[in-house]
């Protein structure tokens, strides 16, 4: 099983899967930022002051974290970037899923409804890039020139 | 799992910077700190023309009497209609017995839940349009003249959809948006009509 789960290829894939995602839904609010601060604070879990701040600087976390990965660069960092949000997502849903909020998501601008289904994507997204932690991912990566 | 920690800080705070930096060029930018979406009520949004309505405490108490005062005065809400509400700077959210009255007149209904709720059961006439798929019932909406006055409402108090769909109705142009704050749930305790399908 270990062998599997940390065959180079698989872990190339969910890389490059797991990037994409993230670049999507970056790119996905940051074209509309407003409707994403809207998003943020229909889960009324933050205070009202924090939600732009967090409106302006995640889905740029998610695009730069994404890419960085596709490329293979500074894989297990970034894997544990979008682990980290990624469990602040289950979170979020999961609170306002018990609430019984009827909300979107936000997860990709407008359009999806918060439930199970979000929770099973997350989870499988979580566990993708837990892999990229433990395991990390050099083939196809981009070499950056740097000394250590 | 030896983690470069200096490299996940730096990926974070260049993020940042870059988002703000972005913000600030961006035409479609958010301010820093957000304002709040304060729902206005009609009768605290301005002293309205007709004095009955506004000395009408909206409490759950007087719900019931509204079946009574809506022929008494049917001909005076008429004309609010057309003279007060001809466009609002947001959408105008209002409560149960206002929503009645609306009713009463043949005011458009949509009902911004879901396909699956509005099938159990909705405010009898109203239509359909769920805000999260809004953009698949296009030709729905399209049907719905710009002036015509409208009421959205979702399941009741806790929901966001109605306050949602009424913003984005208004950016749609319709510029005589009336969010009804109570919803199904006011609606059907109160025995008005309803239908399902």
């Amino acid at each position: 099983m270990k062998k599997l789960l940390s065959n180079s290829y698989l872990l190339f894939f969910f890389r490059v899967v797991l990037g994409f995602i993230f670049i999507y839904a970056g790119a996905e609010k940051i074209s509309d930022p407003a409707g994403f601060s809207t998003s943020i604070s229909n889960y009324k879990l933050l205070p009202l002051y924090t939600v732009n701040f967090f409106a302006i600087t995640m889905p740029w976390i998610e695009i730069i974290a994404g890419i960085l990965l596709v490329f293979g660069i500074a894989v297990k960092e970034n894997a544990l970037i979008i682990n980290a949000m990624l469990i602040v997502f289950l979170i979020a849903i999961s609170i306002s899923l018990a609430r019984g909020l009827s909300i979107d998501c936000g997860c990709f601008g407008k359009g999806n409804q918060i439930g199970v289904q979000k929770l099973i994507e997350n989870t499988l997204m979580f566990l993708a890039g837990s892999l990229l932690m433990i395991y990390d991912s050099k083939i196809f990566a981009l070499k950056v020139a740097h000394s250590e | 799992m030896n983690l470069d920690y200096k490299n996940i800080f730096a990926i974070i705070i260049v993020s940042s910077l870059i988002g703000f930096l972005y913000n600030a060029l961006n035409p479609k930018s958010i301010p820093l700190i957000k304002e709040e979406r304060i729902l206005v009520f009609e009768e605290e949004q301005s002293e309205i023309t007709d004095p009955d309505l506004n000395d009408i405490p909206v409490t759950e108490k007087n719900v019931m009497d509204d079946e009574i005062i809506v022929p008494k005065d049917g001909n005076i809400i008429k004309e609010e209609i057309h003279d007060v509400a001809t466009e609002f700077t947001k959408p105008v959210a209002i409560r149960l017995s206002r929503a009645y009255q609306l009713y009463n007149q043949g005011v458009i209904f949509i009902d911004s839940r879901s396909k699956e709720e509005y099938a159990d059961g909705h405010i009898k006439g109203a239509i359909n349009i769920p805000f999260y798929e809004s953009e698949k019932y296009e030709d729905v909406l399209n049907k719905i003249d710009k002036n015509e006055v409208i009421v959205t409402y979702c399941s009741g108090e806790d929901c966001d959809t109605s306050i949602l769909h009424g913003d984005e109705l208004f950016e749609k142009s319709y510029k005589r948006v009336y969010i009804f704050h109570g919803g199904w749930d006011d609606w059907l305790e109160t025995g008005y009509p309803v239908e399902s399908k």
